[in-house]
């Protein structure tokens, strides 16, 4: 015996929303703000060879190609450390029209588990390291250079080490 | 989520408009489905985010409304819940649309699980998943506000008169 109340069946009927309502929405879903543990930390480097970049980035220093949308820029993620390469063009220039160099002594630091491991597998790939191994407050650490001259920081956390734990979302 | 928003929100909306009535209340409602959505794809293993899906969401979003609801009106809901005669003969011609807004005059836990099982036709099983329920204690839920939906129908006929 079929059940009378199955005549309650709502049917999918797709209805459009007020279009006032409808871009309200859109508008808040575009501008609604991640939570912010969600989000990854950016650093961007300006680059000469975009494709030496990424190989050298990708091929030796962990990192994984997100997006290359286009010949001067590329996105690349290491953990939760998101890395920018911009070719510099007339979008980064001054009102004088400076552009933007590789190179500086700025940079980024990356933590690896075994340091004197991660320098003699990266001096035998050919990278050009700045420095030597120099023992500092809580880490170890050696500067290297990208293709490009830009500095990249490695290190690893000694006894006394500290830094803040992450909050979860 | 802005990709499939044109696609999703007629049927989020409709979902949600034919089930509570009221403009405003679906717009809130469909509001707050993609933000839950925009939330999600956020966390470490996002979901699949598809109209099921969302249709999924929008279906807790709503529960959660009567249930506000219910909080609102709880003497009413006690005073009816003490009622439990089973008296359940439907008529063959009844009247869908008077079925339907008798569903608002039941306590929140029977409007809710007739409208999963009915309205949304879904299985028992599912309906007592959803509710966090047993299968038993669903199953005899549902016998109670079948018979609740059937005198709050008959009331309506009456004040029809």
């Amino acid at each position: 015996m079929s059940d009378p109340l199955e005549a309650l069946r709502l049917p999918d009927i797709p209805i459009d929303p007020r279009p006032e309502f409808a871009a309200a929405l859109l508008r808040r879903i575009e501008t609604t703000p991640a939570p912010a543990a969600a989000r990854a930390a950016t650093v961007r480097y300006f680059v000469s060879d975009l494709d030496a970049a990424v190989d050298f980035y990708c091929a030796l220093l962990g990192f994984e190609e997100e997006l290359r949308p286009s010949p001067v820029f590329a996105m690349l993620y290491r953990g939760d450390l998101r890395l920018l390469l911009s070719v510099p063009g007339v979008n980064h220039a001054l009102p004088d029209g400076t552009l933007p160099e590789p190179g500086g002594w700025n940079r980024m630091s990356l933590p690896v588990t075994d340091l004197a491991a991660s320098v003699a597998e990266l001096r035998q790939q050919g990278v050009r390291f700045r420095t030597e191994v120099v023992t500092s407050v809580g880490v170890m650490q050696i500067l290297l250079d990208d293709p490009s001259g830009n500095l990249v920081e490695l290190f690893e956390p000694l006894e006394g080490y500290h830094e803040r734990r992450r909050s979860t979302p | 989520m802005v990709a499939i928003y044109r696609d999703a929100l007629p049927q989020v909306y409709g979902y949600l408009l034919l089930r509570c009535g009221s403009v405003a209340v679906a717009e809130d409602l469909t509001a707050e489905t993609f933000l839950a959505a925009v939330a999600a794809t956020e966390r470490a293993e996002p979901p699949d985010v598809n109209v099921a899906w969302l249709v999924g969401v929008a279906r807790h979003k709503l529960v959660d409304h009567w249930r506000r609801i219910g909080r609102e009106q709880r003497t009413l809901a006690a005073v009816e819940s003490a009622d439990d005669r089973v008296d359940d003969p439907w008529d063959e011609h009844m009247d869908v649309a008077a079925v339907h807004a008798a569903l608002a005059d039941l306590p929140v836990p029977q409007r809710i699980a007739l409208s999963m099982r009915y309205l949304d036709g879904l299985p028992v099983a599912a309906v007592a998943e959803r509710l966090g329920r047993s299968l038993h204690a669903t199953e005899t839920l549902l016998v109670r506000a079948r018979s609740a939906l059937r005198r709050a129908y008959r009331e309506g006929d009456d004040r029809d008169v």
